[in-house]
């Protein structure tokens, strides 16, 4: 099964950018959410949801708080989150990695820094998504 | 009849309430000055009170000059965004069209070469040869898509940069804040001074509900940070469970 991602974020320009950059790493198949309330809601609504991408800061239900509802979900609760937010403190990535997520990327980021961490994502997870 | 003891007493105490006056008469200039000093001061203190109102009330529009900064930058984003995508529509189909050109070049010259042994003329070879040398065009339809590659990867620089549209706002909003937190403190120091609530007043910070931000928010393409993020993560995949990672970092 191919890759549909989740992209989260309050900012739509940052949205267009990781869809852009995942166009150009051969992706195709993404739903936006500006919040993570509305992530929750379309995770819900959509069982082919595969791959989370989020940012940290929003309203409504921040990032780290997506994850941990996902992480509590006993039907999303393995799906691969990808963080990619500005807060590069080490508290901060502390606090990602106990909520469970998967892999950590710092604005502003590279495509190949998003392919690494996707990749790397994908191969911890033995491909199956 | 008062005794002479009591008499004494009296005598102390009046002894005592004649320094009291005498300490008094000394104190009067003392008080005199006092009331002066606050005659000069109360116009003064009134003044400085009037001119935080002032600045007070001037705060609401620098914030929301600010707010309205960030919203002027994400419009000419979205509209840099626009653009890109377009250039990158009207780039793929150039692409799409060079590549064509180049496949029907290589078709063009493969018939050609195919015609040679069907030719009668002895120079029909060197005939042809020389017509496909002199009108080749798939170097230059190479070096076409060449340029055309180096454009989308420009373009995609260009929407990667961007990215510094979030990174400032966020910046923006973290100043945007402060200048609340600021314009509470006054308030209230108003208030506390003479009264008046200045957030009754037409002027009011006007901020995204719910707005949240991250103070620390940089542009920088130092990867330090993501190094760090990195490193953190690599040593968490080496250990196994929960209560390792929490040992590692705590």
């Amino acid at each position: 099964m191919g890759l549909k991602f989740l992209i989260v974020d309050d900012s739509q320009t940052m949205r267009r950018i990781v869809v852009n950059s995942l166009k150009n790493l051969g992706y195709d198949d993404f739903v936006e959410a500006g919040d993570g309330k509305e992530a929750l809601v379309k995770l819900s609504a959509d069982e082919s949801l595969n791959f989370v991408i989020t940012d940290w800061n929003m309203p409504v239900l921040s990032g780290l708080e997506l994850i941990k509802a996902i992480r509590s979900d006993e039907k999303m609760g393995k799906i691969p989150v990808l963080m990619v937010t500005t807060r590069g403190v080490k508290d901060d990535i502390i606090e990602a990695l106990k909520a469970k997520v998967n892999n950590y990327v710092v604005k502003p980021f590279t495509p190949a820094i998003l392919r690494e961490k996707i990749d790397a994502i994908l191969a911890s997870n033995g491909g199956s998504n | 009849m008062m005794s002479v003891e009591n008499m004494s007493q009296l005598f102390a105490k009046l002894n005592d309430l004649k320094k009291v006056f005498s300490y008094g008469e000394r104190l009067i200039p003392v008080i005199h000055s006092l009331g002066e000093f606050m005659k000069e001061t109360v116009p003064l203190l009134e003044n400085i009170n009037k001119s935080i109102a002032e600045s007070t009330s001037k705060i609401p529009k620098a914030s929301n000059q600010i707010q309205s900064v960030t919203s002027a930058t994400e419009l000419a984003t979205t509209e840099i965004l626009d653009l890109v995508d377009v250039l990158n529509a009207d780039l793929d189909s150039i692409q799409k069209c060079t590549s064509d050109c180049l496949e029907k070049e290589k078709d063009k010259e493969d018939f050609l070469r195919s015609l040679i042994p069907n030719l009668q003329k002895e120079n029909a070879k060197a005939f042809v040869e020389d017509f496909l040398e002199k009108n080749r065009l798939s170097s230059n339809l190479n070096s076409v898509v060449d340029r055309i590659k180096k454009m989308k990867d420009d373009t995609n620089s260009i929407t990667l940069s961007l990215q510094v549209q979030d990174i400032t706002s966020q910046q923006l909003a973290t100043v945007n804040h402060l200048i609340e937190s600021v314009q509470d403190k006054l308030a209230s120091l108003i208030e506390d001074f003479d009264n008046t609530n200045i957030n009754d007043s037409n002027d009011k910070i006007n901020l995204p509900e719910g707005a949240t931000f991250d103070p620390n928010a940089r542009y920088s393409k130092s990867s330090a940070n993501q190094n760090e993020a990195d490193t953190i993560f690599n040593q968490s995949m080496q250990t196994a469970s929960q209560a390792e990672i929490d040992k590692l970092f705590n």
